[in-house]
């Protein structure tokens, strides 16, 4: 069974968009995050609460942009959205 | 000079107003020196105080807040980490107010993370923390020894990526202490707070703050361990509390908090010789936040780690620690 | 406490107690010019503590502390004490000051906006800080910027310019001697001395300025100048920063729009003249 992901809660998120990177403030651990493509968009995927796998956030950035083919990708997705749930800023559904 | 102007201003905070500039200055300097300028901030409210006053109090509030969040997502990380072992994790102490959103937890600056699991699950515990990004913080292995074989609590952890510790507890006083208070049976009263996070019962949380000021450590700090208490005891059943009292066999020990914090922050109270002794070592700071009472400080050092340890293993173990270079302050 | 004083500078107020004269007295010389705290309730407690038993009168040693203090710190002896009051102050803004987004960085002010130069130690930041402010620029500070956590304004805090060793000799050169502090010989950090901050700058100490250019010097290389990206600036912000992760939110609200809005450059010069020329060129084009 692929794990489900989801936000970690509404609104736990600030961010500000530099020239190079994305700036993540995660209001409840008080961190700051650095981070660049694709960790915004995997998060905008989530942004409405839903509980994806990492296939189905693959599907949605596909939307926005070509991540490459899913062999390679959906891993790729897989392994950022594992960190972010080390990190808290995305939970296991 | 002692800490009365501070317990003085936290039990009947309209006083405050009268106090002058020089007043002000002892006040704030001792009420930070014992952590307790946020509760402060928070019993003065929005009475009036001297322009100058007002920020600190403010920044002091804020501080405060700031903690709390800090200390419940430490402790939401924890329950994470914990999630998969199927034991009760019990918050103990501040993160515990906080997260019970006690009076207790008000304005309190709260330091590390503190939780009690069983004691056969100690094991797991440990390997779930550092799987999850916890690290050893003593390196020293007679300490690390020292901690696992005598302690009520694992050696000190800290989490390398936020730069927090956290203090893994079995029992709620050390293995050699006098008393022996019944961890399993405080873990099988614990009350839920969120899905996965517990604390103790009304009357164990006292018994278990009164035990930690009162039958270990030197006091240090006493007066914010007392105000808890304070607050504490307005969610008890007194019968309850002293039944879970005489079963942790430490009915003195609560005894004598219910004592110091009627005297201190309450109606007051008849206190015995020992009360006042012990009232003096929690007062002994000044309008400089500096410590006064050398000596009897020292004396509470002393006893510290008699309560810790039958004599001759004192004697090993001050020795030890003497050859290691530590010095008492 | 024996001997006491209190202090503002800029927005904070200090009340320092000391077991020995001679700081005081210190301290009270050179800040004779600034004024005193309102209502005399002070912001900060500082104490200089006796290192030990004897150590009051035994090769005094002065361990320092107050509201906030470091375990660890090193005792300083009583011929450093003017200095152990000033790290003392030091101690408690880094770690206790709220009310602004601080930053270990010099500043000075022209035309209502601020320069904001920040580096490591030796970057130069404050010798370059203090000689502007005796060529037409108004000093703000030399060790800490304080960042407007509403309006983004830089606010100054113009303590006493600690000088290191070479930088002692240029501002002795450009700075009238009623404003140098005594020698401070053999510090940890080589030869002190300090410098009073010009009157218009102590008479303006409650006047901020929005920031209008961010340098990060870099003194003892070959002049040039590069532009930084703005991840690196805000990474080597935060990382100059003692309170941007206690303030939470609203020091992520005020250091986002600094980064966003104010022009970043990294200038290396090999002198003090060569650093003021690219200062003052820099500000024409991007300030």
């Amino acid at each position: 069974m692929p794990r489900r992901y989801c936000q970690d809660s509404p609104d736990a998120i600030a961010s500000c968009v530099l020239e190079d990177m994305v700036l993540l403030y995660h209001r409840p651990s008080g961190q700051t995050h650095m981070v660049i493509s694709p960790v915004p968009e995997i998060l905008a995927t989530l942004e409405e609460g839903a509980a994806l796998t990492a296939g189905e956030v693959h599907v949605e950035l596909t939307r926005l942009y070509d991540p490459g083919p899913a062999e390679e990708a959906v891993p790729q997705v897989e392994a950022h959205l594992a960190e972010l749930t080390t990190l808290g800023l995305v939970r296991i559904a | 000079m002692s800490a009365r102007l501070l317990v003085r201003a936290l039990r009947d905070p309209d006083g405050v107003t009268a106090l002058d500039a020089r007043g002000w200055n002892d006040l704030i300097a001792m009420a930070r020196a014992e952590r307790l300028i946020g509760t402060l901030a928070l019993r003065i409210e929005d009475r009036p105080v001297p322009e100058a006053v007002r920020p600190i109090l403010s920044d002091a509030r804020l501080e405060a807040e700031r903690e709390a969040r800090q200390a419940l997502w430490e402790a939401d990380r924890a329950a994470e980490a914990l999630a998969g072992l199927d034991v009760p994790v019990v918050l103990l102490k501040g993160t515990a107010y906080a997260a019970a959103g006690l009076r207790a937890g008000q304005g309190r600056f709260i330091g590390d993370l503190d939780i009690l699991v069983p004691r056969e699950a100690i094991g797991q515990v440990e390997h779930a923390l550092l799987r999850a990004g916890w690290e050893w913080v003593k390196d020293d292995p007679y300490d690390d020894a020292y901690y696992r074989q005598w302690m009520h609590e694992l050696p000190p952890m800290i989490h390398a990526g936020r730069d927090r510790m956290i203090d893994v507890h079995h029992t709620v006083l050390p293995l050699t202490a006098r008393q022996t208070p019944d961890a399993g049976a405080m873990i099988a009263e614990a009350v839920p707070i969120t899905n996965e996070l517990y604390m103790l019962s009304p009357e164990d949380r006292v018994c278990h703050a009164a035990a930690h000021l009162l039958a270990d450590g030197d006091l240090a700090g006493g007066l914010r361990n007392l105000w808890d208490i304070h607050c504490l005891f307005d969610e008890v059943d007194a019968d309850a509390l002293k039944a879970r009292a005489a079963r942790h066999g430490l009915a003195a020990h609560v005894g004598q908090a219910r004592r110091l914090a009627a005297a201190l922050y309450g109606e007051g109270a008849r206190l015995t010789v020992w009360d006042r002794i012990v009232a003096a070592r929690l007062l002994a700071r000044d309008g400089w936040g500096r410590e006064r009472r050398k000596l009897l400080r020292f004396a509470f050092y002393l006893r510290s780690h008699w309560l810790r340890m039958p004599l001759a293993m004192l004697a090993r173990h001050l020795f030890t620690k003497w050859r290691k270079g530590h010095r008492p302050a | 406490m024996k001997h006491a004083l209190s202090l503002k500078i800029g927005p904070a107020s200090f009340r320092i107690g000391s077991a020995w004269r001679q700081p005081v007295e210190a301290l009270a010389r050179l800040y004779a010019d600034y004024p005193t705290p309102v209502d005399e309730v002070a912001d900060f407690t500082v104490r200089l503590e006796p290192a030990g038993l004897f150590r009051r009168w035994f090769r005094p040693s002065i361990y320092i502390t107050g509201d906030h203090g470091l375990a660890d710190a090193a005792p300083m002896s009583l011929a450093h004490g003017l200095l152990a009051a000033e790290m003392g102050m030091n101690l408690q803004m880094a770690l206790g000051w709220r009310r602004h987004l601080l930053l270990h960085a010099s500043s000075v002010e022209k035309d209502g906006r601020a320069l904001v130069m920040t580096g490591e130690s030796g970057s130069g930041k404050s010798t370059l800080a203090a000689q502007l402010g005796e060529r037409g620029w108004r000093l703000m500070g030399d060790e800490f910027a304080l960042l407007d956590l509403a309006t983004g304004a830089v606010f100054p805090f113009p303590r006493l310019v600690s000088l290191k060793n070479g930088a002692i000799d240029v501002l002795a050169a450009e700075a009238s001697p009623a404003r140098m502090g005594p020698l401070l010989a053999g510090t940890a950090k080589g030869d002190i001395r300090h410098l009073i901050p010009r009157s218009e700058a102590v008479g303006r100490m409650g006047e901020g300025a929005l920031p209008a250019l961010l340098l990060f010097p870099r003194f003892g290389h070959e002049a040039d100048i590069r532009t930084v990206g703005q991840g690196e600036v805000f990474m080597r912000l935060t990382q100059a920063s003692t309170n941007y992760v206690a303030l939470g939110e609203p020091g992520f609200a005020a250091l986002t729009p600094f980064v966003k809005n104010v022009p970043a450059r990294a200038i290396d010069f090999p002198s003090g003249d060569d650093a003021v020329a690219l200062v003052e060129r820099l500000w024409e084009e991007l300030a």
